[in-house]
């Protein structure tokens, strides 16, 4: 087994390039659930790729393979060589497999310097742990993998308890620990559904960097404009089969969407409809001092609003203004001609407002509850005569509606909403306003780590609601998504509405140029505020 | 090499805003200290006999057998999980041995028989361990379990009989004087040797988190087991070390206590636990797992024995000792909930 290190020059590799990992006809079964059906695919050294699918067709199971966690029914796993049946976490993570899973697989407690290299001494020992555990070693294996991710290595840093962090930062520090097992290969598990444009570019660049130095990376995504930034090669899988693989550049997205969904998905815009004459609300001067600054803008009936900028430029804080959840300090709202103040969710409810968190899971949905308890949970008040009992027969009836408004794609409103997948669990979250009919719903990241079939889904319920006179606010640093779904898009930054634009027209590249325009940049001008 | 520009990582959030509170945030113990000395001067103030050295060391001797409990009870907390078996395994531990050597080797010397508890004691945590780890169910329940069960059998076919005389080397190590001197009125004040157990098995315990591989993965699995074990931490490994570890702490507290004591009671010790428990809280550790330190319950162990033992001497009821390490607790949890929020 040989350690070879980061600094490895890649040239002797470039010469010949051979796989350091190749699957041979992987199968794997859960139950009465065929996840693999014979997958296969190589991981040259130095290379990027992406393994691009829907949720449910075998990414997270193959990734699983390859870092140990699972052993396959059948097939064959060659590493550096060598073949193996199946390998253990420790062998994985000895030949030099990394994975950066989606939850970060951070220990929360432990300082930032025993998150990056604590498992470098781990693995070294081949995981036994009645080792003396070197701090001097820690210490300059986190410094030498923070400097690579571009983190500082300053002693206060590096005792830093990884809880306090900002979740970007988290993401490097999870990176970094991939790197300070000198890994060959790193796995990353959709990266960027949390990040801001602005992080991702510098993810970019620490991948950029990784491979100069030979280390294999492989993506799993769902956003396909930052695998064309990346470059390297797409894997597609659909319902545990590899239906495609080859240079990015060969497919174009229409291409990979199809492969991935098995059916025709037009990525042009889905809003066709246009807006009614008369205003529906308005925010005037909505401020939340320090991060939202005095706010006006103004929505008609029907209308798509689009609002984006990075993630400290107060878009969340207008969302959750909106919402009641975090009221605003001053200002007003005026809807339907009558001037109102939010001070709490239950009073934006009755004034007409529904809000679609960003974060589902924890703040919307209840997940061991049933899609039926899920989707009246606004409405159990009504649906209760005098004594409290609640009508069921009469809740199913309007659950089972809303499940077709919504498409979901099962009939049984009895399932646990954990069961669903992330697209399904979404579109039952968005369902639960239906029972209510809004005036104004504001969708806040409504597709963040949904699939593409999925998206298309949602994107059209979103259509309809407008076409059916609701007026919709999304937030959202999706950019292909406002600029398919909206009517005007507005840019926020340092807490202030800095740009409007006329979806139809707009670009991705205007609207990123927005985001960052008003903002003082370090290197360009010396007093930075913040 | 200028391949990537360094990360625009403006706002570091390192930097500690209120120093005093991001010092109390990551080193808790810091209020037991504080609290610990504030009791022993008011102590002092309304009655000075309090800061004769013989009440110094009652409470030092006192201390030992808890504290012993305390630790083995911290590393199981740190790792996320809970004991309460341990008073049992110290019982078990202590009458069995004891039977044992006064009816079969009475000529046992005594490091034999404080390495025989020990590894009694470890070999009972092995139980709890493998419990805890293949039934997968939560450490609480299994040693709710184990500790009726350990008792169960300890009275049940072991024995009920107070031993009242102990075989002599066992007395003789509970009298062994560390220090000895004579006081103004004339009695003559001793610290037991066995006092320095605390002290080296803190010391021992300190280095095992700190300075292993072992200690480091006792942490990381209390701040998420799952994640570990998928990082390739052996949680079945961590599992029965941990607990074996305890259990052995247990045996060498139970030996201890009845050698202290001068005699063995198969009913003692067990109904303590929650008093341990709440002194290895107090001394910063979170029930929720992953952090606190071997001074922190040290401190947490002394605070509660301070509290127990001295408001008498400022003719506080002994009833309202209870009352006292409540309020603490309830005040200790308050603030550190407020000192979470308030970042």
């Amino acid at each position: 087994m040989s350690h070879g290190s980061v600094s490895n020059a890649p040239v002797s590799r470039d010469t010949a390039p051979r796989a350091f990992l190749e699957l041979r006809g992987i199968h794997k079964r859960f139950g009465g659930v065929h996840a693999l059906r014979g997958v296969g695919f190589s991981i040259v050294p130095g290379e990027a790729y992406h393994l691009l699918g829907e949720n449910g067709c075998g990414k997270s199971t193959v990734i699983k393979i390859m870092s140990g966690a699972h052993a396959p029914d059948e097939g064959e796993i060659v590493l550096e060589g060598r073949s193996f049946r199946a390998l253990n976490p420790i062998q994985s993570l000895a030949a030099g497999i990394e994975t950066v899973y989606q939850d970060l697989s951070l220990l929360p407690n432990l300082t930032v310097a025993e998150n990056v290299a604590l498992n470098e001494q781990l693995v070294a020992h081949g995981g036994r742990l009645a080792r003396l555990f070197d701090r001097g070693r820690l210490r300059r294996t986190a410094e030498a993998a923070l400097e690579v991710v571009g983190l500082p290595a300053a002693p206060a840093y590096l005792s830093a308890i990884v809880s306090d962090l900002p979740l970007a930062q988290r993401q490097l520090v999870a990176i970094a620990r991939a790197i300070a097992t000198k890994a060959k290969m790193v796995i990353m598990d959709e990266p960027t559904t949390s990040l801001t444009r602005r992080e991702v570019d510098n993810l970019i660049a620490v991948v950029e960097r990784l491979r100069s130095e030979g280390v294999a990376v492989l993506f799993v995504t769902h956003k396909l404009d930052e695998c064309y930034r990346i470059g390297g090669h797409a894997i597609v899988f659909r319902d545990g089969q590899c239906v495609g693989q080859g240079p990015l550049a060969n497919y174009t997205k229409h291409q990979l969407t199809e492969m991935m969904t098995g059916r025709h998905i037009d990525g042009a815009r889905y809003r066709t409809g246009a807006p009614l004459a008369e205003e529906l609300f308005a925010a005037e001067g909505l401020a939340l001092p320090p991060s939202l600054g005095r706010v006006s803008f103004s929505l008609r009936r029907g209308e798509i609003l689009g609002i984006t900028g990075l993630a400290d430029s107060g878009r969340n804080e207008l969302a959750t203004a909106i919402a009641g959840v975090t009221p605003a300090a001053e200002g007003a709202i005026r809807i339907d001609g009558k001037v109102q103040r939010i001070g709490h969710p239950a009073q934006a409810i009755r004034l007409g407002i529904g809000y679609v968190p960003e974060d589902r899971l924890g703040e919307g949905l209840f997940l061991d509850k049933s899609i039926f308890e899920n989707e009246i949970a606004l409405v159990v008040q009504d649906l209760a005569n005098a004594v409290g009992v609640v009508d069921r027969a009469k809740g199913r009836a309007l659950a089972d509606k809303i499940s077709k408004d919504m498409r979901l794609n099962t009939g049984n409103i009895d399932l646990p909403v954990g069961a669903l997948s992330g697209g399904n669990q979404q579109r039952v979250l968005i369902g639960r306003w239906l029972s209510i009919l809004p005036k104004l719903l504001v969708l806040h990241g409504p597709t963040v780590g949904v699939d593409v079939g999925s998206k298309d889904t949602i994107y059209k319920v979103i259509q309809q609601l407008a076409e059916a006179g609701m007026g919709l606010v999304i937030v959202s640093d999706d950019l292909p998504e406002l600029l398919q779904n909206c009517d005007r898009i507005l840019v926020m930054s340092n807490g202030r509405i800095v740009a409007e634009c006329d979806a139809a027209r707009a670009t991705e590249e205007q609207l990123y140029q927005a985001m960052l325009a008003s903002r003082p940049q370090p290197s360009a001008s010396p007093e930075t505020l913040s | 090499m200028s391949t990537t520009s360094p990360t625009d990582v403006a706002a570091l959030p390192v930097a500690p805003r209120r120093p005093l509170l991001e010092l109390v945030r990551r080193r808790p113990e810091v209020i037991t200290f504080v609290l610990l000395v504030a009791i022993c001067v008011a102590v002092a103030i309304a009655n000075p006999a309090f800061l004769q050295p013989s009440s110094l060391i009652d409470i030092g001797r006192a201390s030992v057998v808890m504290g012993l409990f305390a630790l083995g009870v911290f590393i199981i907390l740190a790792a996320g999980g809970i004991d309460v078996s341990f008073t049992a395994i110290a019982a078990f531990t202590m009458y069995s041995l004891t039977l044992l050597v006064k009816n079969h080797f009475p000529d046992a010397p005594m490091a034999l028989i404080v390495l025989a508890a020990v590894i009694g004691g470890a070999g009972l945590g092995v139980v709890n361990g493998l419990l805890v780890h293949y039934l997968r169910v939560p450490s609480l329940i299994v040693t709710i379990g184990t500790q009726y069960l350990f008792r169960g059998i300890l009275l049940a076919f072991i024995g009920t009989v107070w031993i009242m005389s102990l075989p002599p080397q066992m007395g003789a190590f509970g009298r062994m004087p560390l220090l000895q001197f004579d006081a103004a009125d004339g009695r003559t004040i001793t610290l037991p040797f066995y006092f320095l157990v605390l002290p080296i098995a803190a010391l021992v315990t300190w280095w095992m988190l700190n300075r292993t591989l072992m200690g480091r993965a006792i942490f990381a699995v209390g701040g998420n087991a799952s994640v570990a074990e998928r990082l390739g931490y052996n949680l079945r490994t961590i599992h029965i070390f941990l607990f074996a570890y305890a259990g052995g702490l247990a045996g060498l507290a139970g030996i201890i206590h009845t050698c202290a004591n001068r005699q063995a009671n198969p009913f003692d010790l067990v109904g303590s636990e929650i008093n341990v428990i709440a002194a290895v809280v107090l001394g910063g550790a979170r029930i929720t797992g992953g952090t606190g330190s071997v001074l922190g319950t040290l401190l947490g162990v002394l605070l509660v024995v301070v509290v127990n033992s001295v408001l008498v001497m400022v003719g506080i009821p002994s009833t309202w000792q209870r009352v006292v390490v409540g309020g603490f607790i309830l005040l200790a949890a308050a603030f550190f909930v407020f000192s979470q929020k308030k970042t």
